[in-house]
């Protein structure tokens, strides 16, 4: 390449190099603030046992193949009839979860908390790099990039014949930003990216409404398919023995 | 959990006979060592000098191999341990893709560019 650009090594040492490893002592500062803060919630009687009813259905829906049909239809029965059934919620009992999230603000704080456990660092990470390291080629991608990105990834430099695989240093950042969370899930297990998925979810789903998740874990067993997987069994345990005396 | 249980599918009855914490485990090892080798492929291809089209063609048979690794680790038959080939195939490959990115840039700008 005749264009080839000579960076000066100092970007290496001053900006390059520190830009990851601030990112990354971040990511793990975060993590262990994340845990410091984390409360554990009180539990609600109500919730808990809601949430026990909700985990048992599920496993009576997972097992159902290996209990005989009669065992599966009282069991069934136990839990979706309409009278008194543990997953049948009466209309109006439902408890709205808006309110009940205003009434209790813990749930809210620590919702918040984890947000901003969050957006906190990243802002001032990317603040602190757009104020000291703007307006100068920082690094170079080694794979080329249509025009188009210019404008996103030369952020500071005007000048349009520099090659545009050439990326300032908040272009750097944002390769960063998404290419450590690998990083992250290897150094400080999964409980990591479990944690942001979860707030995802969190946020999707705002606040548990447990009469929801009872009425569909009722539409679940109501339409599940018996059929008794033990008979078959028999066989296959009897060719697995066979195989084994062999 | 019980969505991947779900989908599972047992050769012999059709039934699905699979513990999910234990599916759950060997998923988690799959995505950790793409994770790790898509880090050490970064490093490699910059270190090398891949440029261009040739980086992401080496990442893509680093990853074969990773998956042939990995069905060789499960003994050629992934029926035992995951509830479907495409798991043992394509688990983690987007998300290893910016780990490679990031690394094969950090070492190709200290290598070939300074």
């Amino acid at each position: 390449m005749a264009e080839d650009l000579v960076l000066d090594t100092a970007i290496r040492d001053w900006v390059l190099i520190p830009l990851s490893v601030v990112m990354v002592l971040i990511g793990i500062l975060r993590y262990f603030v994340s845990k410091l803060m984390r409360s554990s919630p009180t539990p609600d009687a109500k919730m808990v046992k809601e949430g026990q009813v909700v985990i048992r259905a599920r496993n009576l829906k997972v097992g159902a193949n290996f209990i005989p049909p009669r065992s599966f239809r009282t069991r069934r029965f136990y839990f979706t009839n309409e009278e008194n059934g543990l997953l049948h919620v009466p209309k109006g009992e439902a408890t709205n979860p808006q309110a009940a999230m205003f009434s209790d603000p813990n749930m809210a704080m620590d919702m918040m908390k984890k947000n901003l456990s969050m957006i906190i660092p990243q802002t001032l990470t990317f603040a602190w790099v757009n104020f000291f390291f703007s307006g100068f080629v920082a690094a170079k991608i080694p794979f080329p990039l249509t025009q188009r990105f210019r404008s996103m990834l030369q952020n500071g430099i005007d000048l349009s014949t520099v090659d545009v695989s050439y990326v300032s240093s908040r272009s750097w950042y944002f390769l960063n930003l998404f290419g450590l969370r690998g990083l992250f899930s290897l150094i400080l297990g999964d409980e990591n990216a479990i944690d942001d998925t979860q707030r995802m979810m969190q946020m999707g789903g705002f606040g548990f409404d447990a009469s929801k998740s009872l009425g569909a874990e009722k539409d679940g067993l109501d339409i599940i398919q018996h059929e008794w997987a033990l008979p078959r069994f028999e066989q296959r345990a009897e060719s697995v023995l066979r195989k084994l005396v062999k | 959990m019980g969505s991947s249980e779900k989908r599972s599918k047992d050769v012999m009855s059709d039934i699905p006979t699979f513990s999910g914490e234990n599916l759950q485990n060997n998923l988690k090892v799959i995505q950790n060592s793409r994770t790790f080798l898509s880090i050490i492929a970064g490093v490699l291809a910059g270190i090398i000098g891949f440029n261009g089209l040739t980086g992401f063609v080496f990442y893509f048979v680093v990853m074969l191999i990773t998956s042939v690794g990995l069905m060789a680790k499960a003994g050629f038959s992934a029926d035992l341990y995951f509830d479907s080939w495409n798991r043992v195939l394509f688990d983690g490959f987007l998300g290893g893709l910016m780990s490679f990115v990031l690394f094969w840039t950090f070492a190709y700008d200290l290598v070939h560019i300074f």
